[in-house]
């Protein structure tokens, strides 16, 4: 049976690899270093696969044919796909096995993910991966909900999700130690009239209510108050998910700052894990 | 007040969308539409006004119509459309519409 040995969230951003030099220094290097130490605790905690919960930003998935959730289960991912990020294309170790457990799983339990068993991965996965300086080490399994195009998954059904997921890694027989991390959000809006908006407050209430609310007072906090904290802040979803994995064990922020020039609230913490 | 204009792409915003995605997924769409963009643009089922607001790099117009977000940040750095000119573009489509923003 797996151990869940850590369980990360982080904001992610193109624009951290783009323009980095858009906000002053000192603010940049501190995210960056905050990113590298989320980076060198998931990887003291030795994690043998890394479950990445993230979006796909309208790259693999298009209208014609767009999952809620979808579970990875390829032997590697290419990346980026995003043929303007300023990023070394590098193709990253997957653990196939992993996800067609997880995927055979959730089905068998009330989920209904597509299967994907050819991913290019962009940003939403890389970013954080990259900076914390754990790309390539470990494999990884992409979980990617849709958090970019309506009609989007439930906050409620992405926290279910999550609770599953917990109990569904720590059935793992074929593994000792896993890792979840969770990229996205919080508040920020793109290519919207209010791009540039940072919903500080939306952020400071969320992280404050993971970090002493119940599960229910998040999603429902979420739920109604998403809207004010624009379309990126639909990507909380991964968050909520995450927590549901965590089952019950205490969030802790680690970085929050809202950061204008990156049109992005870049908030990152971890949850216990018994 | 939403984060979406559409909560259910309108089939002229599909329309649209298959443009974006295809001009920045597909390996030599992008060249192909530099080089002649009525050409590549004819492939395409698209309305008037969504394929003028292509053609223009009208930024008010594509988020108007319907362009995913996300699809439409790609196109704006795909285009190299200035960073400048395009908020201020979007900002002046906050004032057109009437239930968003």
């Amino acid at each position: 049976m797996a151990e869940i040995v850590a369980i990360h969230a982080t904001s992610h951003t193109p624009v951290m690899l783009n323009f980095p030099d858009a906000i002053p220094a000192a603010q940049r290097d501190e995210i960056f270093s905050s990113l590298k130490d989320l980076g060198a605790a998931l990887a003291a905690a030795r994690p043998e696969a890394i479950v990445v919960l993230s979006d796909d930003h309208v790259h693999n998935f298009f209208l014609n044919n767009l999952p809620a959730l979808c579970i990875g289960a390829a032997e590697s991912y290419p990346t980026p796909v995003e043929h303007w990020l300023k990023a070394e294309k590098r193709v990253l170790p997957g653990d196939a096995r992993l996800g067609a457990y997880l995927l055979t799983s959730a089905l068998e339990s009330g989920f209904d993910p597509a299967l994907s068993m050819e991913l290019t991965l962009d940003h939403g996965v890389l970013t954080p991966l990259e900076l914390a300086g754990v790309a390539r080490t470990t494999p990884i399994v992409p979980i990617l909900i849709n958090c970019v195009q309506p009609p989007l998954p439930a906050m409620r059904r992405c926290y279910d999700f999550g609770v599953w997921l917990g109990q569904a890694l720590r059935a793992y027989p074929d593994l000792e130690r896993v890792a979840i991390l969770a990229t996205g959000g919080i508040s920020h809006d793109l290519a919207t009239p209010r791009m540039g908006m940072v919903n500080e407050k939306f952020d400071l209430e969320l992280l404050d209510l993971l970090e002493t609310g119940s599960p229910d007072e998040v999603v429902a906090y979420a739920k109604d108050h998403v809207h004010e904290a624009g379309n990126g802040a639909e990507e909380i979803r991964m968050w909520i998910a995450a927590m549901g994995a965590a089952n019950g064990g205490r969030f802790h922020r680690r970085y929050y700052r809202a950061v204008s020039d990156w049109y992005t609230g870049i908030g990152m913490g971890h949850w216990d894990v018994a | 007040m939403s984060n979406w204009l559409q909560t259910m792409p309108t089939a002229e915003a599909y329309g649209l969308n298959k443009v974006l995605f295809e001009l920045h997924h597909k390996a030599d769409d992008l060249t192909a539409y530099r080089d002649d963009p009525e050409a590549y643009l004819d492939r395409y089922d698209l309305t008037p006004r969504a394929r003028a607001a292509v053609r223009g790099n009208d930024v008010a117009e594509l988020y108007l119509v319907g362009a995913n977000p996300y699809l439409l940040r790609a196109h704006c750095i795909g285009m190299r459309i200035p960073e400048a000119e395009s908020l201020a573009a979007l900002r002046g489509a906050g004032k057109k519409e009437d239930h968003h923003g």
